[in-house]
């Protein structure tokens, strides 16, 4: 068994090695994406075979993954990758269909100003071809199931808890759901049609829909209110995703009755969303993910010469721009670039150290 | 700065004194070659010359998108096609056309992966799309010169210190004397043969630049340094001739050896062709070098004027532009290696107009001129000859250190 194991590796490396030697990998790469745009043998990558208008600034987009898409769990998300004017972009979507399907799908609100979203919702149609990660996160239903549920959203962050849903309705095992949900008005509730024909269909999901057009009810998320519609909330495996405010008002109140360890989150936004920018450079935390070393700037040098003077040595060359050896991913964090001006936020985006200089604290792939 | 003013007669500008200096082509009005005489620059008429430069070249980044990227991929994809189509040809055909045809498309395809892909992929031209076919840090290129060598000698060496002396080391490819300010040695009188030689196996050239050689036997080296600067490059030099001459003609089975030849040919064209290229680029007649003392302190303008002073174009079609890399504009490369290089045509009146304004002459001429100056100056300076001071520069120097804070310019280390 060992031997076999070893001669299957030894036979998949020197195979790798003779391909990128010969230049074979790239050829063949080269035709397979020829042949048909959604195959590549370095990654994954989906077909578009389906548009749904959710509602006005809501659409599902439904892809057909390529070979190397090794499936999700309900609540797990993917980097979507698109290509807008030639610029390879990157955002999370969660996959909001259940899992266990040839076909997947991605809900997505447009973003006012939204560089991404908007482009989607403007660009992207059946035929279209886009990169994917592998599922990830641990937003995910525990196995086992636990038998009393609250699935509590706001706005499109139903998409998650929408996935686990109709994993439990497809296995059948909508025991005691409770599924709250917070829209601005009813029109704005994504998937509302399948929600109502769900409870319909299964007598163990109450389904609750707040919106704010409703006379009856209280605008936006109440504390009083959610715990006289689910007066067991305390005690339900809970799972949140929504608006940062609402988000925070929830975590509050089930800190407050001690409940926190029921409670699992998913943010659609990273949660430092906006760090600081300091104008002059100094005194800027540096992280280094690969070394795990940090780094505080001190004065106004380049990048270059503030990771130099703290003992670093980074690989460089000309020290002006030009020959892009010192080129380095930046994980996060804003710099200026001094020959230009130009100013890099967007996160995973390459920097030329030696005429970058920081603007806030920053992760480099060092 | 009011340009009118910085450029009359005033204090700071000061003629070259030029000797010999060149006929290139004087710039905006009709196409007058004479001798024309660069004006030097002081600093602060250099750096509003680079800024002038610079906006031209943020300009064109701000337009950069989809038009670009659909072009580097279009020739891709014309390289893959073109290099399975020879290898088709040379693999199955029977007779001489097969073998004119399938050689030809080969050696099509190993000159647009050198020059318009590789090259210009490895200079960063394409960073800006994240896409990692395009990375200029990991493109590995079908030459025996390795990817990182090649960031290293050239991206680095030659475009930071591009035609000093001493510095540069692709003046010459430091065994031929192509400008005068070059000391001449007997061996020198063997430069016809060696530069022929040397077009015949350049990528052997390219591929052995960044070992030194020329070190080792002057002991600037040791051979423990000389061994580990080598074994990448031999490494991939084994591989290469493996897949040329071992892999490719066995696959070929009873047509192993018009596999070989074919594979050997379409070689030798590509480096005759990227020898010619890249030697018209940097020793025409119209071209300076420069000493050491004179870039010392160099500020970022200043560096700006030398790439255009170490620089000559050559004029011709679309296909010449695509072929050599767009290469026949180095000056517009030199000024701006990161932007891709199918701008560099629309960019190259813009240039010229701004190096009208600052009195700076811009090189260029067609190929036959500017291959004919090149072969001229090979014959003529493998002859005994006096050194040529080189023009040194009249404006005396500021410090060291006040560069840094006008304008970011090379920082020490
Ligand atoms: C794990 C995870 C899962 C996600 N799942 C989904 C999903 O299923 N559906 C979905 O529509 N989005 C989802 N998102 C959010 C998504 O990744 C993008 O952030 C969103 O589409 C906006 O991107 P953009 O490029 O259009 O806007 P950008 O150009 O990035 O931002 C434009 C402006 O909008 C603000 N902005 C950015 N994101 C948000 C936001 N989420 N809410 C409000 N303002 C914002 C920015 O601060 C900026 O001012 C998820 C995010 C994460 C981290
Ligand atoms: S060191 Fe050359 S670009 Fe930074």
């Amino acid at each position: 068994m060992k031997s076999a194991e070893y001669i299957a590796n030894l036979w998949r490396s020197t195979r790798s090695t003779l391909f990128r030697r010969l230049f074979l990998d790239r050829q063949a790469e080269f035709w397979v994406r020829e042949i048909d745009p959604v195959h590549t043998l370095t990654g994954i990558r989906a077909q578009v075979v389906d548009v749904i208008a959710e509602t006005d600034d809501t659409k599902s987009f439904v892809l057909r993954p390529n070979a190397a898409w090794r499936g999700h769990r309900a609540g797990q998300s993917t980097l979507v990758e698109v290509e807008i004017d030639g610029v390879r972009v990157h955002r999370f979507y969660s996959i909001s269909s259940a899992p266990g399907q040839a076909l997947i799908s991605i809900t997505v609100k447009r973003v006012p100003g939204g560089r991404v979203s908007s482009w989607l919702h403007q660009h992207v149609g059946v035929g279209h071809v886009v990169g994917l990660g592998p599922a990830s996160g641990d937003f995910v239903l525990p196995t086992p199931i636990s038998a009393r549920l609250l699935l509590l959203s706001g706005g499109s962050g139903i998409t998650p808890v929408m996935s686990m849903l109709r994993d439990l309705a497809a296995r059948s095992a909508i025991e005691d759901v409770a599924f709250v949900h917070y829209a601005r008005t009813r029109a704005d509730v994504i998937f509302g049609d399948e929600l109502e024909d769900l409870a319909a269909r299964h007598a163990g999901l109450r389904l609750i829909v707040c919106v704010d057009d409703d006379d009856d009810a209280p605008r936006g998320f109440d504390e009083a209110h959610l715990a006289a519609l689910v007066p067991d909330f305390a005690e339900r495996s809970t799972f949140l995703c929504g608006p940062g405010a609402l988000m925070d008002r929830v975590e509050k109140l089930w800190a407050d009755v001690g409940a926190s360890h029921h409670l699992q989150r998913e943010r659609f936004v990273a949660a430092p969303l906006f760090t600081p920018l300091v104008a002059s450079g100094e005194g800027v935390d540096v992280r280094l993910s690969r070394s795990q070393r940090r780094v505080v700037t001190r004065g106004a040098g380049t990048l270059l010469e503030q990771l130099e003077g703290a003992g670093e040595r980074p690989a460089n060359g000309c020290r002006m721009g030009i020959c892009r050896t010192c080129t380095c991913l930046k994980h996060s964090g804003t710099v200026e670039n001094l020959v230009t001006g130009e100013v890099s936020s967007e996160p995973d985006q390459e920097i030329q150290l030696c005429i970058s200089v920081p603007r806030s604290d920053l992760e480099l792939d060092l | 700065m009011h340009l009118g003013t910085a450029f009359g007669s005033g204090a700071g500008s000061v003629m070259r004194p030029g000797p010999g200096t060149p006929p290139c082509n004087s710039h905006g009005k009709k196409e007058v070659s004479m001798t024309h005489q660069n004006k030097t620059l002081t600093r602060e008429q250099a750096d509003a010359f680079g800024r002038e430069l610079l906006a031209l070249r943020q300009e064109v980044v701000a337009d950069l998108g989809e038009r670009d990227v659909e072009h580097i991929r279009r020739i891709i994809r014309a390289a893959r096609r073109s290099e399975a189509a020879g290898r088709v040809l040379l693999h199955v055909g029977i007779g001489p056309v097969s073998f004119v045809l399938g050689t030809s498309a080969l050696a099509l395809s190993k000159i647009l992966e050198n020059m318009e892909i590789g090259h210009n992929v490895m200079h960063g031209q394409y960073d800006w799309t994240g896409d990692p076919d395009l990375a200029s840090q990991r493109y590995e290129w079908d030459l025996v010169c390795t990817g990182d060598d090649w960031r290293h000698s050239h991206n680095y060496e030659h475009h930071t210190f591009t035609n000093i002396l001493g510095k540069d080391r692709d003046i010459g490819y430091v065994m031929l004397r192509v400008v005068q300010e070059q000391e001449w040695k007997p061996v020198h009188l063997a430069q016809p043969i060696l530069a022929a030689l040397l077009a015949l196996f350049f990528q052997w050239g390219v591929g052995a630049h960044d070992l030194r050689i020329d070190e080792l036997f002057a002991g600037k080296q040791t051979s423990r340094q000389f061994a580990r600067r080598a074994r990448p490059f031999l490494t991939k030099a084994t591989w290469q001739l493996f897949k040329d001459y071992g892999f490719f003609p066995i696959l070929a089975l009873a047509n192993a050896p018009r596999v070989a030849l074919g594979n050997l040919l379409a070689n030798g064209a590509r480096n005759l062709w990227a020898f010619a290229v890249i030697f018209c680029g940097h020793f025409p007649e119209g071209v300076r070098v420069y000493d050491q003392a004179e870039t010392e302190n160099e500020s970022r303008g200043e560096w700006y004027a030398r790439q255009l002073g170490g620089s000559a174009n050559v004029e011709g079609g679309r296909w010449l532009h695509l072929l050599t890399g767009h290469l026949s504009h180095q000056i517009e490369h030199h000024l701006f290696p990161d932007v891709p290089a199918s701008r560099y045509p629309e960019m190259a009146p813009r240039v010229r107009e701004i190096c009208a304004r600052y009195g700076q002459s811009y090189c260029t001429g067609s190929f036959r001129r500017q291959l004919g100056s090149v072969a001229r100056r090979i014959g003529r300076l493998a002859l005994p000859g006096p050194r040529r001071p080189v023009a040194a520069k009249p404006v005396a120097h500021p410090a060291a250190g006040r560069v840094a804070s006008a304008w970011i310019g090379r920082r020490a280390a």
